[in-house]
């Protein structure tokens, strides 16, 4: 067996000697994001704080001679840590219990409850499936019906707590346990059952197939490649899909070791409905089946005659002998005339605009009038399906290739790849079967890049930046982390923790470093900017603008129409058909929003090469279309930004109802009004100055509300959690 | 080190962050100080004849051999080893079918147009008609990224051709986007920055009174009022701006509502026509139902070249396949061309009585032609990407020129063929710039925005 395998070593000192970097740099055994986490000790700091992130932020700051910010006001942290937990802001009630509620444990309560709420999982299921390329439309999807159960998936693991490598053991291969297969009393091993939820995770892998101008891009493979190792490892594998990683001990080989793990996969759909809709989806069916029939029979006698001359005619444009193949029946052609049938089958392909010039008008008339009743008879509304992906024995039997430039017809078949993946442990034997067995060292407590990468991405999702700044990419071009101790110590309490997102989660947000102020005193900022101007040492919480989802989801529960439910099919923004004189919108993937809006991340989203599928707001505010896996958002300052804000029907309407919210529940009473409406939409009081303006702006005309519900929409804070 | 992703697609982050701009996600209107122009300190670079470029896209395939290219209909019936499109890559037997056209020789330089072009048949001897473009590719998304990207494949995210001139030249007003689209294209891809990122993507405008989405504040609100809630805005933020003054997305977003703010003042009166005479509107067949809205999209595209816009792409008849996929029957060409033929005439007259004609450029242009056989019968024309034509005028262009050909039936370009990207170069030579020197850099890798072709058609530069 042909196993290419370079020595790691090896590898890394090529990578090296190829760096432009004038004298080559002596070669290093090891990249340190593939050394073993080492928990490291927790520096000891005089201080209040037990909990070891801060310490280890503190330590760092003291080296650097920078100074923390204070703690941040009771106001602006819980607005930051419910924007954070939950992607909406809290309620005037939620802000005056923790304000009154003056006992030690009053934030720890906030922030276990906001874990528990439902709202949890729906948020940072939207940050996860940023990089697991979520996309409800991408050109022809083969799993683009039912492509929400994936997604529904993801908000429930989160919800539950699902430790983080049996969530992505579950989308790899569809079993969240490693238990593969099971022994029977008599000593037979079979396949074990997976759990049926978990059906739904293998959407993560399905959504990779896709049909583009008809053809199938085969890129299910390379997607999920690319996918998994930017997600899960950290590394950008990708770039060995053309040639041996420049920067990075991956080769080629590799790439397509990894690809070979996924290439016996194919697109499998599963019908969701129940034995009874079943049953009655069938009698409705055959109901069709037979009226159907009917009426195409009726069409059929009406044109046959008529067909008929069109072929005679047809055949007049070609030559005798190939006229003479036509006129035989087709059982008894030889396989040469067979052929030019074939070559010349298209001259006859029949259209009915060619047929309604043998047919007299009235005839014609007759014809359009059954064909219209025929087609107006349709096949009844399919059943609810999703699509998996299961392995296909006989693509299993087949062996896989190194691609030139990736392309899928281009194999090179002198460079046959084995199933692998980047760091094999030697020896490693895929018996539990190639996913499996990847699935199995990837999520492996030892494996020192899994619970790294993951986080460094839980981090970077409450601080707006990673400790390592690109958390997708790990490798030497990737940058190194700030904090590179407390990263480890982070990824070793992962583990400890039994790889609970929502432990790190806790630890985190209860962390004094998070709850610091986004401003610090104007003194220590000073001397602050001048060491650290980017606040890399996290001296002050970073000031953060929303991400799309946060700031729909905002807008739409000030003025009390948020829609809370969990899951279900996206839904398409209302107004935005052809909104941007680009035409008609994607592929319909669910209702019209109406009223009440669903929250942001229920918004359809993907790319169609011939129509518009993002929504204007989304692509305004960053959103990604799911093309790509997406690492972190891009967070831009723009005018059609402003225009949003302040023009759109939507913001409008939106500023409408929370004017009539404001004027319901303070009577009309102006000052309360202007002071109910920023505990809403900024939870805090207005200061003097601000009540100041938005009074005189008010004029005490209580319908100039909606101006003032229209100004919170757009002050800078609005956009911002501080 | 400035970390970034190599190999896949670019992050708009790093994109923005090169250029030191802020960027904005649906346009370039962020680009005019864009500090990159290849070319420029190039004492041997072509002189700038053209300020502005109006492409004129026709969306899904015209027929050049019912248009600009007629044949000898002595070969109807001939039957002929086609290939054909897409995945129909093998040898067919076809018919070539007769062209149901008539053609007239106009001009001094006698052209002869089709009778579905009587219009721009009057204005010839100002255009230059290439009858040898050819390209690679022959399905119509494939095929529109080649013909605007100037490259194939989706190996890496090239960049529209309107964005590589944002990218190029800037800007020449600070109130209006480099590079515009109107009307819907086929693919987003023909409104994309590519992997230069969104700061040089399109900005899609409409004719009418909203265009650009979102622009004019609701129908009830009066001015008055709205300067009222903006300075109310500046005071509710005074506070917060104070406290993070220092922070530069909080003053961006201070220059964000300004430039919305005019924008909202410069881009109304530009789609306002209240002030153009009625001969003008006439010109662009402004008022007659079938030329109306092709005809309002070329005369706004006159009014932006007047202001300096730089590249105005007008996209007729997109979305899906694109209107002039005429598969079935060719007949469905003749509503589309009389759409088209009234407004740009009108376009090339106005431009010329008002002297802008030299320094504007026009291109007219398709994803491929069609072919000299049908599918089906003898009515409509499959793809072909083997030879088709496209035409260029104005802006130093030498008019009345009738330039390549392609074989008897028109199937494939025989004499001077110009691969697609020689329309690129042809543009960007005629903006001033070494189509050479057209690159950018990337992940450590230098992109050279034409790679094919044979440059600029001389033959047709005045």
């Amino acid at each position: 067996m042909q196993h290419t395998r370079y020595s790691f070593r090896l590898l890394f000192v090529i990578a090296l000697s190829a760096l432009p970097l004038g004298a080559a740099p002596p070669p290093k055994p090891t990249p340190w994001y593939l050394e073993p986490v080492k928990r490291p000790e927790v520096p000891a700091i005089a201080g209040q704080s037990v909990n070891p992130i801060d310490a280890f932020i503190a330590a760092k700051l003291k080296d650097q001679g920078l100074k923390a910010a204070g703690p941040a006001a009771k106001t602006t942290l819980l607005r930051r840590v419910y924007l954070d937990l939950i992607g909406i802001p809290p309620t005037p009630a939620d802000l005056e219990a923790f304000l009154a509620d003056t006992t030690p444990g009053a934030y720890e309560k906030v922030v276990d409850r906001l874990l528990a709420d439902k709202q949890h999982g729906v948020r940072y299921a939207r940050r996860w499936l940023d990089v697991l390329r979520y996309a409800d439309v991408d050109d022809t999807m083969a799993a683009a019906s039912g492509i929400n159960y994936w997604r529904d998936w993801v908000i429930t693991a989160l919800n539950e707590d699902l430790p983080y490598d049996k969530f992505v053991r579950a989308q790899l291969t569809g079993y969240r346990d490693g238990e593969y297969t099971t022994i029977n009393e008599n000593g037979n091993r079979r396949r074990a059952l997976p759990r049926p939820f978990d059906l739904f995770a293998l959407g993560f892998i399905a959504r990779g197939q896709v049909t583009r101008d008809g053809k199938d891009t085969k890129e299910l493979q390379t997607a999920a490649v690319e996918t998994v190792s930017t997600a899960f490892m950290g590394l950008t594998v990708g770039c060995a899909k053309c040639h041996d990683h420049k920067f990075d001990p991956i080769s080629r080989n590799d790439y397509y070791a990894m690809k070979a793990l996924f290439d016996p996969l194919v697109v499998k759909r599963v019908r969701l409905a129940s034995e009874e809709d079943t049953i009655k989806y069938d009698g409705a069916y055959s109901d069709y089946e037979k009226k159907k029939a009917a009426a195409e029979k009726q069409v059929e006698d009406l044109i046959a005659p008529y067909k008929a001359k069109l072929f005679e005619h047809l055949m007049q444009m070609l030559t005798p002998d190939v006229q003479a193949v036509f006129r035989k029946q087709e059982k008894q052609r030889t396989a040469a005339e067979e052929k030019i049938a074939d070559d010349y089958h298209v001259v006859f392909k029949v259209m009915s605009s060619g047929l309604k010039e043998y047919m007299p008008a009235d005839l014609l008339k007759q014809y359009t009038t059954l064909q219209k009743a025929s087609d107006a008879i349709r096949a009844p509304a399919p059943l609810p399906e999703f699509w998996a992906v299961e392995e296909d024995t006989e693509r299993a039997k087949e062996p896989s290739y190194i691609l030139t430039n990736g392309e899928p017809d281009q194999p090179e078949k002198d460079k046959p790849v084995e199933p692998g993946f980047p760091f094999e442990p030697k020896g490693t034997e895929f018996r539990d079967g190639r996913r499996e067995t990847f699935a199995e060292w990837l999520v492996a407590p030892e494996n020192p890049l899994f619970a790294r990468v993951a986080v460094n991405r839980l981090w970077g999702w409450h601080f707006g930046k990673g400790l390592q700044p690109n958390p997708s990419d790990f490798g030497l071009l990737g940058g190194r982390p700030s904090h590179p101790e407390l990263l480890d110590w982070l990824a070793s309490e992962f583990v400890a923790k039994g790889f609970s997102m929502k432990a790190i989660n806790k630890l985190i947000v209860m962390s004094d470093t998070y709850r610091m102020s986004s401003a610090a005193d104007p003194t220590v900022t000073a001397q602050n900017r001048a060491i650290d101007p980017a606040d890399k040492m996290l001296w002050q919480f970073p000031l953060l603008r929303l991400d799309a989802e946060t700031i729909w989801d905002s807008i739409f529960s000030a003025a009390q129409s948020l829609d809370p439910k969990v899951g279900g099919k996206s839904f398409q923004v209302a107004g935005e058909e052809g909104g941007r004189g680009r035409g008609a919108q994607g592929p319909d993937a669910g209702a019209k929003s109406s009223d009440m809006q669903r929250r942001g991340i229920y918004i359809q989203r993907g790319y169609h090469q011939s129509m518009d599928v993002m929504p204007n707001f989304l692509l305004a505010f960053d959103a990604d279309d799911g093309r790509a896996p997406c690492p972190e958002r891009t967070r831009t300052v723009t005018a059609p930004q402003s225009l949003f804000l302040m023009n759109d029907k939507l913001v409008t309407d939106a500023s409408a109802r929370f004017a009539e919210r404001l004027r319901k529940e303070t009577n009309s009473d102006i000052p309360q009004a202007i002071d109910l409406g920023y505990r809403i939409a900024l939870a805090r009081p207005p200061s003097a100055k601000e009540k100041d303006a938005a009074l005189t702006y008010v004029n005490a005309d209580p319908s100039q509300l909606k101006g003032f519900t229209w100004l919170l929409f757009n002050l800078d804070e609005f956009s911002y959690a501080r | 080190m400035h970390a970034e992703y190599p190999c896949g697609r670019i992050s708009r982050r790093n994109a923005l962050y090169r250029f030191g701009l802020l960027g904005s996600a649906i346009g370039s209107i962020w680009a005019q100080d864009s500090k990159v122009a290849p070319g420029a300190a190039d004492p041997q670079k072509p002189p700038q004849k053209a300020k502005s470029v109006i492409l004129l896209f026709m969306c899904g395939g015209v027929s050049h051999i019912d248009t600009f290219d007629p044949k000898d209909n002595k070969f109807a019936g001939k039957i002929m080893d086609a290939i054909g499109f897409g995945d129909n890559l093998a040898p067919r037997k076809r018919p070539v079918i007769p062209c149901r056209r008539t053609f007239k020789n106009y001009g001094e330089s006698g052209i002869p147009v089709s009778d579905w072009y009587p219009n721009v048949g009057g204005v010839i001897d100002d255009i230059a008609v290439v009858r040898s473009f050819w390209s690679h590719e022959t399905n119509h998304f494939p095929a529109v990224i080649e013909t605007t990207t100037a490259h194939r494949g989706r190996q890496f995210d090239w960049p529209t051709m309107g964005s590589w001139i944002s990218y190029a030249l800037g800007s020449a007003n600070q109130n209006l986007p480099v590079f515009v689209n109107m009307g819907r294209p086929s693919s987003a891809v023909q409104l994309s920055g590519g992997f230069m990122g969104a700061t040089f993507a399109a900005t899609p405008f409409q004719t009418g009174e909203t265009p650009i989405r979102d622009l004019n504040p609701p129908a009830d609100l009066s001015v008055a009022e709205r300067n009222r809630q903006m300075e109310a805005l500046a005071k509710m933020n005074q506070e917060f701006r104070e406290e993070y003054a220092l922070n530069s997305d909080i003053s961006a977003r201070l220059k964000a509502y300004e430039l919305a703010a005019r924008m909202q003042l410069s881009a109304p009166p530009l789609v306002d026509f209240a002030n153009e005479p009625k001969s003008v509107l006439d010109l662009y067949g402004i008022g007659e139902k079938e030329t109306t809205d092709f005809g309002r999209q070329l005369l706004l595209a006159r009014r932006m070249v007047e202001k300096g816009v730089r590249f105005i792409q007008i996209c007729h008849a997109g979305g899906g396949n694109g209107s002039w996929d005429a598969h079935v029957d060719m007949a469905t060409h003749e509503p589309l061309c009389r759409a088209t033929d009234k407004p740009i005439a009108g376009l090339i007259k106005d431009l010329k009585s008002r002297g802008m004609l030299d320094s504007t450029l026009i291109v007219w242009t398709t994803e491929f032609g069609r072919t000299p056989w049908s599918q089906h019968d003898d009515k409509g024309r499959d793809h072909n990407a083997m030879g088709y034509t496209s035409w260029f005028a104005g802006g130093g262009i030498k008019g009345g020129t009738v330039h390549g050909a392609t074989d008897e039936v028109g199937y494939k370009a025989v004499e001077n063929r110009h691969y697609c990207s020689d329309i690129h170069a042809t543009i960007v030579n005629q903006m001033g710039l070494d189509y050479k020197k057209m690159d950018f850099q990337y992940n450590g890798r230098t992109f050279h925005l034409i790679e094919e072709g044979d440059g600029p058609i001389r033959q047709i530069i005045a």
